[in-house]
Formats: structure tokens, C-alpha cells, sequence
């Protein structure tokens, strides 16, 4: 419940936040949220991740409605959408087995740290990325190595996987 | 431990390599922001997650205990290294019902930290189990990685059936030579006055009765019955049984067989047991609480097994059927081999009674007229078995699962006693 309600604020947020096609960010936001909802419910985590992902895309299109520069509230927004990944992952461990209360009361202060974190992150990037706006082709070359190099890891962890299932 | 990566890990790198990349093709550094955390999340996570090293034992306050009853099952958790977030479900079967306690459960174990958890579990089946393997699945502070492991620590239940109270016991038409509570026909030593006789040299002088000594003027002594024991003979069929719901013809005739072998062992008779079905087995009689157990425990392992071979009562050993023993036999009357054997005992001349444990009960009528007219000629074929039991001289009660045991044995007893007087 309180993954999706993380979730909605993202989605009306970045609707409020869009200069233009303001309607387009809401539907893309309610149906990632929809999604989101239906991943949670059914206990799917691929349905989950493509909730995320449609937040994430929402928010993206939200601020490319703004122009150039990343707007302060991407950072909350980021925060929103950590914060809401991690309780949504932490609901679909319930699904098989609920923590004891003492656990859980841990793991929410473990999340609330993380959410701290993760704000604290944002400004501390988004300062470096508004003093270093537009990079330059060494930037822009080490960026695409560690996308291609993160797409690799994820193929590995694919493979990784399925073979543990296999066993 | 086998390490496992999570779904949550997979979709982190997922969210993360996706809006990296959307970053670098729309020039969008915001893109790079929302992943950011994510990235963060597993770089440190993967760094700082350890294999966490647990132990873990699981302790039975009993091992023998009766249907109904409660168990407490204690597992003991020891950590070395601790785990975030410890799953912990210990395979318990489906007979032993959870009355307190989780199972399965999470919980956090720091390093050195010791845990005794304990679950509380209602005996509702009676059976020997064995169970009590752990299976351990632990999680790193992040949530990335799994460790799971199972540790093998069976422990061993054996619940037996409750025995029901039976107000009366079919009595043996024939006692043997040892000492028990039965009134013999013999006369001997016993409470149960018999005769009168002239009193003989050697005769005791309590056993004088004076009364009639002075009726008739010379000394008379009472006689009394003999008091002995008997043989009684479970005869279990196991080839078939009709079962729904989880209960079965099998499982009401071995709690009638527990409850009668306690009851006549109690009466310091002899017991003993053949399980004639797919598997054959078999307890020569004997006597105390040792035969009980024995028995009981046999009873405990007796499961229907598919066979096909032909079986008759030759092939039981010597010795296990005792001349003059009273042969108890529950069945379901569904298989001809135990039909046959039944009546060849009879043919022997053995004392038999047989309890029908009704599979009619159990079994649904099918559907249609020739359905109907199938389950029709089963139940007349069931009534020709009964009567040619008793064309033999055997009786056949017909015993319903909602009917107490002991109503059948005090009818059993009262038809017996009837059968007496006619003859």
C-alpha cells in the first residue's frame, strides 16, 4: 500500500510539474500506478519492474516537457521512486513470509535511511551534473561504456538465474 | 549455502542499465538522477553482502504421544555470521496441525547471536512421522542476494490412535490354559460359582458350603469356574480401502484395532496381529504393555499397497494363528483374496467375528441409470459376502463410520450370547 502511495505521488507530481501534455504524463503515471497495482496484487515481480519503469518514464517525460536542466524536484522524485521500489520488493517478500515485528520495525528505519540517502544523493549529483552541464565526448564515451557494460551485467545475472532454477 | 540473485536485484540493474542508457540517448541528466539510487543500492549492497553461517537443531518434547495431543517442537538458531533476514520454515506434515508459534517465519540473527523458537502442534492424525528437516533462506542487508540451505534434522513422532472406550469386549468362546480375567468353562480356581460337590479328601476348608453341607447332612464344597485367558486375533485387511475427505476404511479399522488391542490385553489376554494385504505382516499373540507397543506400532506402518499376487492363509506362519483363538477381523469386504481367507478360517474352525468397515460411506453413487444400477448390484454383491459369511457360521456386522465401536462390539456380543442360547 504504502509502495503505491509512493507511487501516486510520483505520478501526480510529474503531471503537476509538466509544462506541456500535462493529461499524457497522468494517463502514463495512472497506468504505470495500474500496473504497479496489479504487480503487487498478483505477487509478479516483471509486472512490478514495468510499473517502475512506466513511473520512471513519466516522470521522464515531465521534465523533457520543461526544456534543458534537470529540475529540483527530479531528486524527490528519485527518492520517491527508490522508495517505492524498496517497498515494493519488500511486500513481495511478505507474500511468501511476513517478517516478525521486530524485523519489520528495523527494515523500516533501514528504508527510511536508504530514502535519506538517496535524497541526499540526488542533491549531491544534481549539484555536479548542473556544474559539469554538457559533458564532452570523454563524459559522453565513459557513459556509454558503463550503460553497455551494465547491460552486460544484466544478461550475466539473467543467465545466472535461470541456471540456479535449473538446480 | 547456494547463493541465489533476487528478483530485486534483477530489476534493479534492470531500472538502472534503462535509465542510464535513456540518459545518454535523450541527453536527459535527470534520467541519470532517478537511476542513480538503484545503482548506489546494488554497487554497495553486492560489496557488503557475507554468507551468513547458521546452525540449527530442532528438539521434540516427546516422541510418543496419543491422537489430540500437543507437541512442542523447539528449533534452535546459531549464528556465526548473521543474516539480515532469515527465513526459516521447518517441513511439518500436514497431520500435525500448528496450534501456536510461526511457521514458517523471518526474522533478523546478528552475528553470535542465539535463537530457541518454539511452535506448538496439535497431533490430529494418528501415524509415524518423521519430519522436522529445516529449510533456511537468508538475505543480505540490501535484499540482492539469497543463501538457502536445508538442513536435514528429521526427528521422529510416532502418534497413536486414541483409544476409544468400549464399555464391553467380544468374548472368546474358547480360553486357554493361562491365568486371565475370562471365566473358563473348565472349573478351578475362580470367583465364578459352578457346582456343588461332596467334599473329598484334600478339599479346603473355606470351600465348604455349610449351607447346603446342613440341608443335606454330609459336607458339600462349591466349585467355581476357572478364570483364564484368551487369544484374540486382529485380523487387519489391508488390500483395499475406500477413502474420501482424508478418511478412509483403513484408518477406521486400525483405530478400532488399537482400541481393542488395549482393551483385551488390559483383560490379560493374549493379542496378537496379521496384517493381511499387499504386504504381509504379522505379531505372534503375547501379552503386556510390550505386545501393546508392538502391535501399535505395526499398526502405525500399515499402508494399502497394490498387489496382485494371490494370497490365502497358508501362508502365515505357525503359531500365529493359536488353535481356539477368537479371529477379529476388520474389513472392508472389497478384496476377494482377504473374502477367501476369512473363510477359510472359519472352514478351520476359528471363533470369527467380522466387523464390515462400510466403504458405502466413502464411495459416491455415480451419476446416470446405469450408474445407479452399477452401485445397486456392488451392494447386493456386498449383501451375498455377508450372507455366505454367515451360511459359514460367521458373524458379519456392518460397521458405518458414524457409529461407535462400542455399539458394534455390545451388538456383536448380544448376537453371540442369542447364538448361544439357541444352540
Amino acid at each position: 500500500m504504502a509502495a503505491v502511495v509512493a507511487a501516486s505521488g510520483i505520478a501526480v507530481y510529474a503531471s503537476v510539474e509538466a509544462d506541456r501534455v500535462q493529461v499524457l504524463v497522468l494517463a502514463l503515471g495512472l497506468a504505470a500506478l495500474a500496473v504497479l497495482g496489479v504487480g503487487l496484487t498478483t505477487a509478479a515481480p516483471g509486472t512490478v519492474l514495468a510499473g517502475l519503469a512506466g513511473l520512471a518514464a513519466a516522470w521522464s517525460v515531465s521534465a523533457w516537457t520543461r526544456g534543458s536542466g534537470a529540475p529540483g524536484g527530479t531528486i524527490f522524485a528519485a527518492a520517491a521512486l527508490f522508495g517505492a521500489s524498496e517497498l515494493a520488493y519488500w511486500s513481495l517478500e511478505q507474500v511468501s513470509v511476513a517478517d516478525e515485528p521486530e524485523l519489520a520495525a528495523q527494515r523500516l528505519a533501514g528504508l527510511a535511511v536508504r530514502v535519506t540517502g538517496a535524497l541526499l544523493l540526488g542533491s549531491v549529483l544534481l549539484a555536479s551534473l548542473g556544474l559539469h552541464a554538457g559533458g564532452g565526448v570523454v563524459l559522453e564515451a565513459v557513459g556509454v561504456a558503463a550503460a553497455i557494460g551494465l547491460l552486460v551485467l544484466v544478461v550475466i545475472l539473467a543467465r545466472a538465474g535461470h541456471e540456479t532454477i535449473e538446480r | 549455502m547456494k547463493r541465489h540473485i533476487t528478483v530485486k536485484l534483477e530489476a534493479y540493474v534492470v531500472l538502472t542499465a534503462i535509465g542510464l542508457l535513456a540518459a545518454l540517448v535523450f541527453a536527459r541528466p535527470e534520467l541519470a538522477l532517478l537511476s542513480a539510487p538503484f545503482a548506489v543500492t546494488i554497487a554497495l549492497g553486492l560489496a557488503l553482502a557475507r554468507p551468513p553461517d547458521v546452525r540449527a537443531w530442532v528438539e521434540l518434547d516427546r516422541e510418543r504421544v496419543l491422537e489430540d495431543d500437543e507437541i512442542t517442537l523447539e528449533v534452535t538458531l546459531e549464528a556465526r555470521v548473521g543474516a539480515s533476514r532469515l527465513e526459516l520454515l521447518v517441513d511439518v506434515p500436514t497431520e500435525l496441525e500448528l496450534v501456536s508459534g510461526r511457521n514458517p517465519l523471518a526474522l533478523r540473527l546478528g552475528a553470535s547471536e542465539e535463537r530457541i523458537l518454539t511452535v506448538r502442534l496439535r497431533c490430529a492424525r494418528w501415524g509415524a512421522y518423521r519430519f522436522g528437516d529445516l529449510h533456511l533462506r537468508a538475505r543480505d542487508a540490501a535484499g540482492l542476494l539469497t543463501w538457502e540451505q536445508t538442513i536435514a534434522r528429521p526427528a521422529t513422532l510416532r502418534v497413536y490412535p486414541r483409544p476409544e472406550a468400549l464399555r464391553e469386549l467380544v468374548a472368546p468362546r474358547e480360553t486357554q490354559l493361562f491365568t486371565g480375567n475370562r471365566v473358563a468353562r473348565e472349573k478351578g480356581e475362580g470367583l465364578e460359582f459352578a457346582d456343588l460337590r461332596p467334599f473329598a479328601s484334600g478339599d479346603r476348608i473355606r470351600r465348604i458350603n455349610w449351607r447346603a453341607s446342613a440341608r443335606r447332612g454330609e459336607l458339600w464344597v462349591n466349585e467355581f469356574h476357572a478364570e483364564r485367558n484368551a487369544d484374540v486375533i486382529l485380523f487387519l485387511d489391508s488390500f483395499a480401502e475406500a477413502q474420501h475427505a482424508g478418511h478412509g476404511t483403513l484408518d477406521q479399522a486400525i483405530r478400532a484395532a488399537a482400541s481393542l488391542t488395549e482393551r483385551y490385553l488390559a483383560g490379560k489376554d493374549r493379542v496378537g496381529l496379521v496384517n493381511f494385504g499387499g504386504v504381509l505382516n504379522w505379531l505372534r499373540p503375547g501379552t503386556g504393555m510390550r505386545q501393546l507397543y508392538r502391535i501399535v506400532e505395526a499398526l502405525l506402518n500399515t499402508e494399502i499397497t497394490l498387489s496382485y499376487a494371490w494370497k490365502d492363509i497358508d501362508v502365515l506362519p505357525r503359531g500365529t494363528l493359536p488353535p481356539k483363538a477368537l479371529v477379529f477381523a476388520l474389513t472392508p469386504l472389497l478384496d476377494d483374496r482377504a473374502v477367501r481367507a476369512l473363510l477359510d478360517l472359519r472352514a478351520r474352525g476359528f471363533d470369527l467375528v467380522v466387523v464390515e468397515v462400510s466403504p458405502v460411506p466413502f464411495v459416491e453413487p455415480p451419476s446416470g441409470e446405469s450408474g445407479e444400477l452399477a452401485f445397486r448390484l456392488w451392494q447386493l454383491r456386498r449383501q451375498a459376502r455377508r450372507l455366505e459369511y454367515e451360511r459359514a457360521g460367521a458373524l458379519v456386522v456392518e460397521w458405518h463410520e458414524d457409529t461407535p465401536l462400542t455399539a458394534i462390539l455390545e451388538g456383536v456380543s448380544a448376537s453371540r450370547r442369542h447364538a448361544v442360547a439357541r444352540v
